[in-house]
């Protein structure tokens, strides 16, 4: 069995080191700030920094990119609620009735609520995570490389069924990812191929390139475009929410944990999602769904709560798997590959320590997020109110910096220049971002499991659906895709997709 | 490409096209058809559907009639935001090198600052300075890191 007490109580001797402790709090500091910050968000933000912390041991370098990314998922419903802008479209929801609930004069007390729900479910969900995780990597021991491959390709085509009504663009996306991976060196043979003759391009295009590009340049055009300056903030009076507050919120926070967890566990859910789908359970349960979007503190638990339990669960299917289920999972596979970990059940196998010591720090950190998050909230609502044209020059000076240190080569950066703009003009034309970011994480993965799949089925592709877990996972793939393109048929519009976060 | 339809026939023809350019170049790589895998399989798959998908698109967006988005576009001042903010960083990329980061980094925060923000030049000097001073403490001084110096070069 993968999971034991000790190892749980080991990882939190290793996470409770001062060093460790150290690069949890500065994980959080960070991914609060990217979270408050518009303009950058945690895939971004952690793909930037992933370079920058080959200095760090692996452990410590993981647990602070964790932190970043469930503190930017604390960070995002600050200025949703403060300023009405949701630093990540996760917090859509919640600016819906936090911003009233501002508007009203009662900000202190939906800040606190919003820190209290996010604490309460993000360690519901790392309960789910820690006995869900060792629970599937045991599962996952008997995994072949067909089965790899299987469950990589539903993964893939579960992120496109469910990114909204653009079936056809999700591939596209997917595609144009898995090209951009191919570029460079055959991984086993390494001739040249799609490179046109270029030495730059033999070198490959880095998947931190393109995030960094998709998401921070393309990020930054769209609010140089907009030309968003000063923002205004209203007045923070009372700070704490009373216990009426807490009282009438946690049959909200309870059921938005148990939805962004269970929901989170699946590829495409990302956060995102399921806060749209916490709010909207709320308002059905609730007895005066008429207060809904007029300031109901419900609706200000419950899409923080799901964030949270969400980014909880994303790690069960990395962390057991291998497999990222949104971009912001997809960068720390790539940071754990770049440490030379491979997730799934081995590394629960090998690396038991380093496993456990990143889960622990979590429950860690969730509780330095709410300890920092409800003294300083007014602190970060101040930054987030920092004028664009002073914060985007400072992101792109960081995106370069960030994917120079990757290989410290001027070609990676000239990628993520060019990334940005294909970022933008997809999301313009309404193309999902996330299928591309998978895509490009997992596409040497999937080329390597392919091989060796071939190589045991000696060049049949019968393999894949004459062993029986493979084949659950590719009937999965197929129904994913067959649902996507009957609700394609049913909505009669062209293909948008929805909004996306980095979530 | 004001409406959602004729961006997507846009877009459709060019993936068709970068379709075609895939399947071009996959067919130049070298390698025998003996392996599992051949090392132009996957090129040609990826290449495929990207051909395919792009024709699906362009044909499904010149049929289709109904209720059509509106792109939303940025206005005359926005278009030229947009473009000097992409300029200067294509300068700044390409004076890192021969620059170094400190500087480079000083020239373009000052630029982006005082273009975007419309602040006083000494306001955007000062953001610009403290930028390029950090650059050079933080990623070459404290971490070492093996970035361009330029002329400071020791």
């Amino acid at each position: 069995m993968l999971f034991s007490w000790d190892y749980l109580l080991q990882g939190f001797v290793t996470a409770l080191t001062l060093q460790n402790l150290f690069w949890a709090f500065v994980g959080c500091m960070i991914g609060t700030l990217i979270g408050v910050l518009p303009g950058i968000g945690p895939s971004s933000g952690i793909a930037i920094l992933l370079p920058l912390t080959t200095v760090l041991p692996p452990t410590s370098a993981i647990i602070m990119m964790a932190a970043i990314y469930y503190g930017a998922m604390y960070g995002g419903s600050t200025t949703a609620i403060v300023v009405n802008i949701p630093g990540e479209a996760s917090s859509v929801p919640t600016a819906l009735d936090g911003y009233e609930m501002a508007k009203q004069g009662r900000a202190g007390p939906a800040l606190g609520i919003s820190a209290i729900s996010s604490f309460v479910a993000g360690t519901l969900g790392l309960v789910g995570l820690t006995f869900f995780a060792p629970f599937l990597a045991n599962f996952a021991l008997a995994f072949g490389p067909p089965e790899y491959f299987a469950l990589m390709f539903m993964g893939l085509s579960l992120v496109i069924s469910l990114s909204g009504r653009a079936l056809l663009k999700g591939v596209i996306s997917m595609a144009l990812g898995l090209l951009a991976a191919l570029i460079g060196q055959n991984p086993l043979t390494g001739a040249a191929r799609l490179t046109f003759g270029s030495i730059d391009l033999m070198a490959g295009v880095n998947f931190i390139s393109v995030i960094v590009g998709l998401f921070a340049v393309s990020e930054v055009m769209f609010n140089v475009e907009r030309a968003v300056t000063a923002i205004n903030m209203t007045e923070i009076r009372d700070w704490m929410p009373t216990w009426a507050d807490i009282k009438q919120s946690t049959g909200a926070m309870l059921r938005s944990s148990g939805v962004g967890f269970f929901l989170g566990l699946l590829p495409g859910c990302a956060p995102s999602v399921t806060t749209f789908v916490a709010y909207d359970l709320e308002k059905r349960l609730s007895k005066h769904p008429e207060r809904f979007g007029h300031g109901a503190i419900e609706g200000v638990a419950a899409p923080e709560g799901a964030n949270n339990a969400t980014s909880s669960a994303g790690f069960v299917p990395l962390f057991s798997f291998g497999l990222p289920t949104a971009p912001s999972m997809a960068v720390l596979l790539g940071g754990l590959m770049m440490y030379g970990l491979q997730p799934g059940p081995m590394l629960f196998k090998q690396n038991p320590q380093f496993v456990w010591a990143v889960i622990a720090s979590m429950y860690i950190g969730n509780i330095m997020l709410l300890v920092l998050n409800l003294p300083l909230v007014g602190m970060w609502a101040r930054i987030a109110t920092v004028p664009f044209p002073i914060l985007g020059p400072l992101i792109l000076f960081c995106s370069v910096v960030g994917t120079y240190s990757i290989r410290f080569l001027i070609f990676d950066v000239w990628v993520m220049f060019v990334f940005g703009i294909v970022g933008y003009f997809m999301r313009k034309f309404g193309y999902p971002v996330a299928p591309m970011v998978l895509a490009s994480v997992l596409a040497q993965m999937l080329e390597t499991s392919l091989q060796q799949s071939l190589l045991i089925s000696q060049g049949s592709a019968m393999i894949f659906v004459t062993r029986p877990i493979s084949a659950v996972f590719m009937g999965l793939a197929v129904l994913s895709i067959v649902r996507g393109i009957w609700v394609q048929f049913k909505t009669h519009a062209p293909e948008v997709a929805l909004a996306e976060d980095e979530g | 490409m004001k409406k959602q339809t004729s961006a997507d026939i846009v877009g459709g023809c060019f993936l068709a096209f970068l379709g075609l350019v895939t399947l071009f170049a996959a067919s130049m790589i070298k390698g025998g058809m003996e392996e599992r895998l051949p090392p132009r399989t996957l090129p040609y798959v990826v290449g495929s559907i990207i051909l395919i998908s792009g024709i699906i698109l362009a044909i499904k967006s010149f049929r289709f009639k109904g209720e059509n988005p509106t792109i939303q576009w940025p206005d005359r001042q926005g278009t030229v935001r947009i473009f000097v903010t992409l300029i200067s960083l294509i300068v700044y990329i390409a004076l890192m090198t021969p620059l170094g980061l400190p500087l480079s980094t000083f020239l373009y925060v000052t630029f982006s600052v005082w273009y975007l923000g419309r602040y006083r030049i000494l306001y955007a000097f000062l953001i610009g300075f403290v930028s390029g001073a950090v650059s050079w403490l933080l990623f070459i001084y404290l971490l070492e890191l093996s970035f361009p110096m330029g002329p400071f070069q020791s």
